[in-house]
């Protein structure tokens, strides 16, 4: 037990004290709001007018006939797969790489991650740059390399504009789990390599018997966060595509946000809204257990 | 949650000097990884080398010899159009005032709950711990709506400081499960001891939780501002005129107007970007603490 004992009787009220700027903020301004958005997708309000009726569960009913929702759910769950498995898999190769006899790790690992600390807005603009058809590098550089063929307006076609949109978060999320897994690779004692050695245990089997499961507990947090972070995309995907061309780019957050601020209706869009946040609510919950749980001191 | 690794039971030996690989081997070994991960690098950062390289040049260069081409001439214009066209001055002076506004408060009031959760034997403290964490899941879009009525109630639209609520209560699940944990490690005896010679609760935060743990405090201060630094959503609803722009909402505007200008738009984001990028080079040490705090303990 690692709490302290009180002063006095009652005293167990008195933490209370600490605690309640902080729970008034979070209270007033992220728990009331989303109840009250939870409210507000039970009515058909238009986010404008005074009044409104209630409809009960007719805009999820709504959402079932609307063929962007399907698109935008699909998306989400490609959009989840890839920046998570992509960024997992080159950030471990790249802690992997780092781990070992490199020389300059400060630097590259500086490298690897800066992306990780720009606004999305501007990661947005650059790629948005980098995929310009006529003056953008990467058909140049396409040219260059005798591929010119294959240069295409990358965000301006059903057919590529969500993969487009999706290598940037690649890009700016692969850092993160290299510095996890850097960190974690540090701790494995040398003694379980210098062991698995003298087994006549492979480089490759060193890997998946004595790296991986050393792992385990990073693998898990990696993976906790990039799932709870992939639910949140909202501001590339805006700042890039804004959900076109079409709706080939939509995903529930940015299809929301059109719902309440381009088409006036915040019933319908707050429905979505739900939808997304009680999906990602359900697949956080293990993640905040975990991080509930009394540690031993 | 210990890991347990299956190889362990086998007794530690030095391998002999046959199996280990030469010092010669090691250095080459060593000098191509270098340049492999080398290589990969200067891949991964080319996209902001180009837009230097881009945003030093005149248009006339760019659009005559193309982007992937080294500059025949160099100019600054680009970097005072994009300034002055940019509105960056002022998106500047927005973002740094709600920097200063919002981040000590929201570490400040997080170290509080921080402290009452991990130290103080607080009634539903469980229930708390578990509220609050659950907010890290929670994405900022199913807040926006109600949030947006309740500024324009409050008449705290378009303003810098309507954003101080919102942006303090989503940054708030990650600072306190950081700071609680830290507080967990401080030990109790220290607390008990300025307990017996009188310290209050207050007393005891102030003089003695928060010095010892500056280096959690120091480490969420940054990484709390980079959040602030970078929020759009919120933004983007809450700021009508450019007068009150923050810099990603500004910059998006920027975007916009400058599509034509490449060279322009270059040196515009450049300048939207360098002050962080050089700020994570010199605060880098605290932030990758921050951020790996929690993958090496079990």
């Amino acid at each position: 037990m690692t709490s302290l004992s009180p002063r006095r009787r009652g005293g167990r009220w008195r933490p209370w004290l600490f605690a309640l700027p902080a729970l008034t903020v979070y209270v007033v301004f992220l728990v009331y709001p989303a109840v009250s958005s939870l409210w507000f997708s039970f009515t058909d309000w238009d986010g404008l007018s005074p009044a409104y009726n209630v409809v009960g569960l007719d805009n999820y009913a709504r959402m079932l006939d609307d063929p962007v929702v399907l698109t935008a759910g699909k998306n989400n769950l490609i959009w989840s797969l890839v920046t998570i498995v992509f960024p997992v898999t080159i950030g471990l190769a790249l802690a992997l790489l780092l781990n070992g006899k490199v020389r300059a790790k400060p630097v590259l690992r500086l490298i690897f991650y800066a992306p990780g600390v720009l606004p999305l807005v501007s990661i947005a603009s650059i790629w948005g740059w980098l995929y310009n058809p006529q003056y953008g590098a990467i058909n140049s550089f396409l040219s260059l390399i005798g591929l010119g063929d294959l240069a295409q307006p990358w965000l301006g076609q059903d057919s590529t504009a969500l993969w487009a949109v999706m290598v940037p978060a690649v890009w700016l999320r692969t850092g993160f789990p290299m510095l996890l897994y850097v960190a974690a690779l540090q701790s494995i004692p040398a003694e379980l390599y210098e062991a698995a050695r003298v087994d006549g245990a492979s480089r490759w089997r060193q890997f998946w018997h004595v790296t991986m499961p050393s792992l385990r507990s990073a693998h898990y947090i990696v993976l906790a966060l990039s799932l709870i972070d992939s639910f949140k995309v909202f501001d590339m995907i805006y700042a890039m595509t804004y959900g076109g061309p079409g709706t080939a780019t939509q995903v529930m957050g940015t299809w929301m946000y059109a719902n309440v601020f381009q088409y006036y209706q915040a019933g319908y869009g707050t429905a979505i809204a739900v939808v997304i946040t009680l999906i990602a609510i359900a697949v956080g919950i293990p993640y905040v257990r975990s991080q509930t749980r009394e540690r031993a001191a | 949650m210990t890991s347990v690794t299956p190889i362990t039971t086998t007794p530690a030996v030095a391998p002999s000097k046959t199996e280990r690989p030469s010092a010669k081997d090691t250095v080459r070994g060593g000098l191509v990884l270098t340049v492999v991960t080398g290589v990969v690098a200067v891949f991964w950062i080319s996209p902001l080398a180009l837009l230097v390289v881009t945003a030093i040049r005149p248009l006339s260069d760019f659009i005559g010899n193309g982007p992937l081409s080294w500059p025949s001439a160099f100019t600054w214009e680009n970097f005072s159009d994009a300034w002055d066209i940019g509105n960056f001055a002022t998106t500047y002076g927005n973002s740094a005032l709600l920097l200063i506004l919002k981040v000590p408060l929201g570490v400040l009031i997080s170290a509080m709950l921080g402290f009452a959760l991990a130290k103080l034997r607080m009634k539903f403290r469980r229930t708390v711990m578990f509220s609050v964490f659950l907010g890290l899941t929670i994405p900022i879009y199913i807040a926006i709506v109600p949030v947006f009525i309740m500024m324009r109630t409050a008449g705290a639209t378009d303003s810098v400081i309507g954003l101080i609520g919102p942006y303090l209560a989503f940054g708030i699940p990650f600072e306190v499960l950081v700071l609680q944990s830290f507080f967990r490690q401080l030990p109790n005896e220290i607390i008990e001891a300025a307990r017996v010679d009188g310290a209050g609760d207050w007393r005891i935060f102030w003089t003695i939780v928060l010095p010892l743990s500056a280096p959690a405090l120091v480490t969420v201060l940054i990484l709390d501002a980079v959040a602030t630094w970078n929020e759009f959503l919120f933004a983007l609803i809450l700021l009508n005129s450019d007068a009150n722009k923050t810099l990603p909402v500004g910059l998006l505007n920027f975007q916009g107007q400058f599509s034509n200008n490449t060279t322009g738009l270059a040196a515009g984001i450049l300048i939207a970007v360098v002050p962080i990028l050089l700020a994570y080079t010199l605060l880098q040490r605290w932030i990758v603490a921050g951020l790996t705090a929690g993958a090496t303990k079990g």
